[in-house]
């Protein structure tokens, strides 16, 4: 009998029939899966065994303390430290994947750039340092480098020099404030938070605004006359001692007049002085109307108690010759021939359009610290690459939520790649200083006061600095610890009053940035096509307005247009928005937007 | 289909029975001997030792595992019995300090997190729970290891067949949902999967 292909198919047909009621094909689904996950190339963490290391993150300047789940001494996990005074336990999603960063795709890739640019522009002169994150021993170095070349060191905006006890609240009105996402230490707002009525006075559904107890919808750009309306119904009912000028300006903003310009109803505003007089003690934060709101707070009663002046961590006496602090606002225009940008230790992004306008015109340069790419390093006629955390070395100073002052090191938890510069080390070693053991000469500053307390994260005990020896309270703060002042912060002075305007007209549309979820190209064909065309997501360049907004400017959906701020103009897509609130503009970041847009931005629309 | 045709088709689902059900549980997993061939049974019989004294669990909590040849050295520097085992593990191990390539049944995959501390010192659970009867063997049993996975026979997958393992340890992540379940403590998959 012959065999032919009919019969071999037959069999074929047979057996896999079969097979579906075997193991072998289920077994080998689990298995191949289980074999993926292996591929070489799939990052496998070392084995070893498993230690809990303690630093402070320094991706942003609130510096939560951090115990680090490490295998092989390599961290694989971030946690919060349980008790910590002023962290409280919490971390923030980013600093949870902190150990992440220094494999951040766009991270500055360390190459044979040689530092001698800086040396020889200081040599130059006419050089400035601008420092993001001030109060580090690092910005203290900085100072000390300016002084010895002649220098200038020059400073972000700083917010107003005042710390804020949010324990001590039972109400708290943030006008315009990021008090619940980003404004202090998270874990220490998030545990006050139980204990205060929060009232966000915000022109937008912030995301304080959504955790808040009642927000407040008001007008964009009224935040001043909000802290003037309500200064001036607290005046009525108790004279207190308000910055010159102020007074006159609030008796202007009668209910009548503020309820006008916030858009809130009389009654709002009267309720609003009510909570805050009755319910106190009462805490004013604000954003963009600081100053108001020191003088609101001194109306309360807060002042120098909830809201104290801020503390530094004490500094050798031999550094308090460095050279003075100057904001950038003062810097006088074209007047910086070589500006050095300390972006390793990030804060608020200040739109690149202010920055360039310091620069001589011609014959400047830039010279950018930065591990990312994506920053300043886009300006710069030189970007050095530099450690990230947790590779680097750098202290934090206390944030605007600690009522005392704090020291604490990110001591680094890996090594970081070669290749990379220390802006600390490159910039002294050029102005010709020895900081090399700064951070040590300020801690002995520390002991040497025999003030404090000295938190250890490993066995959360916190021991009087005055029973530590030098050398065990510097090992300890190697070891992630915290040292907190006991030292009584005082009432600060009352911040002179000027009246609020913004750098580009009142009248101009309040600028809210919208993080773009999908900061990158989504996997799927489909979704891309659903996140292009559906505007679900604020693309790069486009901008969300109100339909009556728009109306008014003359921009219809998809029209293009110009955006322009004080720091310069880019081109947008408008999309229209009726969630958007009347006079806000909602535009998601990316680079061209943050090079003239910062925090409380104003801006035009104009169609193109 | 004609008579020929029946059987024919019928002959090939009966030989991938025969394959999926009693030469594929065998041929899935390869098998290796471990390099000394140790004897837990003389160690906890005639040597009068606790599974402790070797595998400890140190001050901090951690798992000491299996022990560094420096601890089998502080009894072996010399040989002390006359065994092709025994001198065996001194000349090629602990004359020339090399750290024996056991091959460990118990190995977790890397996406599982486990810890002995609570298992011994919380629950109280024997070695033998998860372990099986280790401490009695003569032998060192073979490792098995999937030949596709590259796990341990004894930490993934059901018995094929019930073709089992030659003792059935409790090491799989079924039988740690089982007795998680059964003591009340089964909360969420990050639980392991951390």
């Amino acid at each position: 009998m012959e065999t032919n292909r009919r019969d071999l198919l037959k069999l074929a047909g047979g057996a896999a029939v079969g097979i579906v009621f075997t193991p072998v094909p289920w077994r080998l689904i689990t298995d191949a899966a289980l074999w993926s996950e292996n591929w070489p190339g799939t990052p496998q963490p070392a084995h070893g065994p498993l230690t809990a290391r303690y630093t402070n993150c320094s991706l942003c300047p609130a510096g939560c303390a951090v115990r680090a789940r490490c295998i092989s001494n390599r961290p694989i996990g971030m946690a919060g430290v349980a008790g910590h005074p002023l962290s409280q336990g919490a971390l923030c999603a980013l600093g949870l994947a902190g150990h992440q960063a220094p494999y951040h795709p766009d991270r500055l890739k360390p190459a044979s750039a040689s530092a001698a640019p800086v040396a020889q522009a200081i040599a130059k002169g006419g050089v400035a340092v601008l420092d993001l994150r001030p109060g580090r021993t690092a910005s203290w170095t900085y100072r000390r480098a300016m002084a010895a070349v002649k220098g200038l060191y020059v400073t972000a905006p700083q917010p107003l020099p005042f710390a804020y006890n949010l324990s001590a609240a039972r109400t708290v009105l943030s006008i315009g404030a990021p008090l619940i996402d980003g404004w202090g230490t998270p874990g220490n707002v998030l545990r006050a938070r139980a204990g205060f009525h929060l009232i966000q006075a915000d022109s937008v559904e912030s995301r304080s605004a959504s955790l808040a107890d009642t927000w407040l919808r008001i007008n964009p750009g009224s935040e001043p006359a909000l802290a003037l309306g309500l200064a001036q119904i607290l005046l009525q009912r108790k004279p207190k001692a308000v910055p010159a000028g102020m007074a006159e300006a609030a008796a202007q903003m009668t209910p009548a007049r503020t309820a006008d310009a916030t858009a809130l109803s009389e009654k709002e505003i009267l309720d609003l002085a009510d909570a805050l007089f009755q319910n106190g003690p009462s805490v004013v934060v604000a954003g963009e109307a600081a100053p108001e709101a020191a003088a609101l707070n001194a109306l309360l009663g807060g002042w120098g108690q909830a809201v104290v002046a801020r503390q530094e961590a004490p500094v050798p006496e031999s550094w308090k010759t460095a050279a003075p602090a100057t904001e950038l606002a003062s810097v006088p225009d074209g007047s910086i021939h070589t500006l050095l940008i300390d972006e390793s230790a990030p804060g608020d992004y200040i739109p690149w359009g202010v920055i360039a306008k310091k620069l001589a015109r011609g014959s400047s340069s830039v010279i950018v610290f930065s591990w990312s790419g994506t920053g300043y390093a886009r300006h710069a006629n030189l970007a050095l690459p530099t450690a990230v955390f947790p590779e680097a070395l750098d202290d934090l100073p206390a944030p605007a939520d600690s009522p005392a002052a704090a020291f604490r090191l990110s001591a680094p938890l890996v090594e970081p790649p070669a290749g990379v510069v220390n802006p600390v080390e490159v910039i002294a070693k050029a102005a010709g200083i020895d900081a090399s053991a700064a951070l040590r000469e300020r801690a002995d500053a520390i002991h040497k006061t025999a003030r404090g307390n000295l938190f250890r994260y490993a066995d959360g005990v916190s021991t009087p600095v005055k029973d530590l020896k030098p050398e065990d309270f510097w090992n300890a703060l190697n070891e992630g610890g915290c040292w907190i002042d006991t030292a009584q912060a005082g009432a600060p002075p009352l911040p002179k009053w000027v009246p609020s305007a913004s750098a580009a007209g009142g009248a101009d549309l309040a600028v809210t940035i919208v993080e773009r979820r999908f900061a990158g190209a989504p996997g799927s064909p489909l979704m891309s096509k659903v996140y292009k065309e559906s505007n679900l997501q604020l693309g790069p360049n486009r901008a969300a307005l109100n339909p009556a907004t728009a109306a008014g400017l003359g921009l219809a959906d998809g029209a293009r247009a110009a955006l322009t701020t004080a720091a310069g103009s880019c081109e947008i897509e408008v999309i229209l928005d009726p969630a958007v609130s009347p006079g806000a503009l909602e535009v998601a970041a990316g680079p061209e937007v943050l090079d003239i847009c910062g925090a409380f931005a104003r801006a035009k629309v104009v169609r193109a | 289909m004609t008579f020929r045709g029946t059987l024919l088709f019928a002959g090939g689902v009966l030989a991938s029975l025969g394959l999926g059900w009693i030469a594929f549980p065998h041929a899935i997993y390869t098998s290796r001997q471990q390099p000394v061939e140790f004897s837990h049974k003389i160690h906890t019989g005639s040597a009068g030792m606790q599974c402790e004294d070797c595998h400890a669990l140190r001050e901090d909590g951690s798992y000491v595992g299996i022990p560094p040849l420096e601890q089998c050295a502080g009894c072996h520097t010399e040989p002390t019995g006359q065994t092709a085992a025994e001198k065996n593990f001194i000349e090629k191990y602990v004359t020339p300090n090399r750290e024996p390539p056991w091959l460990v049944n118990a190995r977790q995959p890397e996406n599982v997190w486990f810890s002995h501390t609570p298992h011994v010192r919380l629950a109280k659970l024997t070695c033998a729970r998860c372990h099986g009867d280790q401490g009695t063997l003569d032998k060192p049993r073979v490792y098995q290891e999937d030949r596709i996975s590259g796990y341990s026979r004894d930490i993934w997958g059901k018995p094929v067949a019930n073709v089992k393992g030659p003792t059935q340890t409790g090491m799989k992540m079924d039988d740690c949902i089982e007795c998680h379940r059964a003591a009340g403590l089964e909360h969420s998959c990050l639980d392991c999967h951390k």
